[in-house]
């Protein structure tokens, strides 16, 4: 993504912040997977100013649920044990099963078909409501695309509408 | 199984997580699982509009299978 810092801009004290979010997210899923005997491996990283943590391998579809409606209730879950564990409010990104990933392309891609309807038509273009992940991703699409865009609407009906350019 | 996923994420997010407990009840109409913390983790466990309570019904009903499981939050001072 554009937004990501480079490596070396990050302060020392933010990526260690970050790892130990993402070492409390890792211990707090791990039994978890455990006690409900699923397999999986848990993969963490940095992206840009967040932690992610990304739980790959077998059968997890039961973990991403309809829409990643139960994605996003253990993304919470696990944002609240890191924050009980570290005393660190955290902003973490879970992904299961690659959902978000291929999420992220999918609107990516509608986000980049919106941008060419506003440059063809002058006109602002309405998105289908989203979640906060969802809305983020189109954002950045658009302002790479050196538009603008902003949000309208109550959750769970919030979206993205892209601007004309000014 | 339930009964201690239940548990573990219970314990993981309040502030006496040795108050923790689970008690499973076979009722005719299915599975309750009732969750008992510490007075002071009440509102913890039920969060901002129910939305703590509500992540943890989705998490567990997930993976509860079939018939799923109804979940009660009840503080330590209650129904002893």
């Amino acid at each position: 993504m554009t937004d990501q810092i480079p490596a070396a801009a990050r302060p020392a004290e933010l990526i260690q912040r970050l790892e130990s979010e993402g070492d409390a997210a890792a211990d707090f899923l791990e039994e978890l997977l455990d006690i409900v005997d699923l397999d999986g491996d848990i993969d963490l990283d940095i992206e840009g100013d967040r932690a992610t943590v990304s739980v790959v391998g077998g059968d997890l579809l039961q973990l991403v649920g309809d829409g990643g409606r139960v994605l996003d209730a253990l993304q919470e879950l696990t944002r609240l044990a890191v924050l009980q564990e570290t005393g660190e409010r955290s902003r973490l990104m879970l992904d299961v099963a690659g959902h978000r990933a291929q999420r992220r392309t999918e609107l990516a891609k509608q986000a980049g078909e919106a941008v060419e309807r506003v440059r063809v038509s002058g006109e602002p273009v309405r998105m289908s409501p989203m979640n906060p992940f969802e809305r983020k991703v189109v954002h950045d699409t658009v302002a790479a695309a050196s538009l603008r865009s902003e949000s309208e609407g109550a959750e769970p009906q919030r979206r993205v509408v892209v601007l004309p350019g000014t | 199984m339930l009964a201690e996923a239940l548990e573990h994420v219970v314990r993981a997010i309040v502030e006496h997580p040795d108050d923790v407990d689970v008690q499973t009840k076979e009722l005719r109409r299915g599975r309750l699982l009732e969750v008992r913390v510490h007075p002071d983790d009440l509102g913890r466990v039920i969060g901002r509009s129910g939305r703590t309570a509500t992540a943890i019904r989705t998490v567990i009903g997930a993976v509860a299978g079939a018939g799923g499981a109804r979940i009660d939050f009840v503080d330590v001072d209650r129904r002893r």
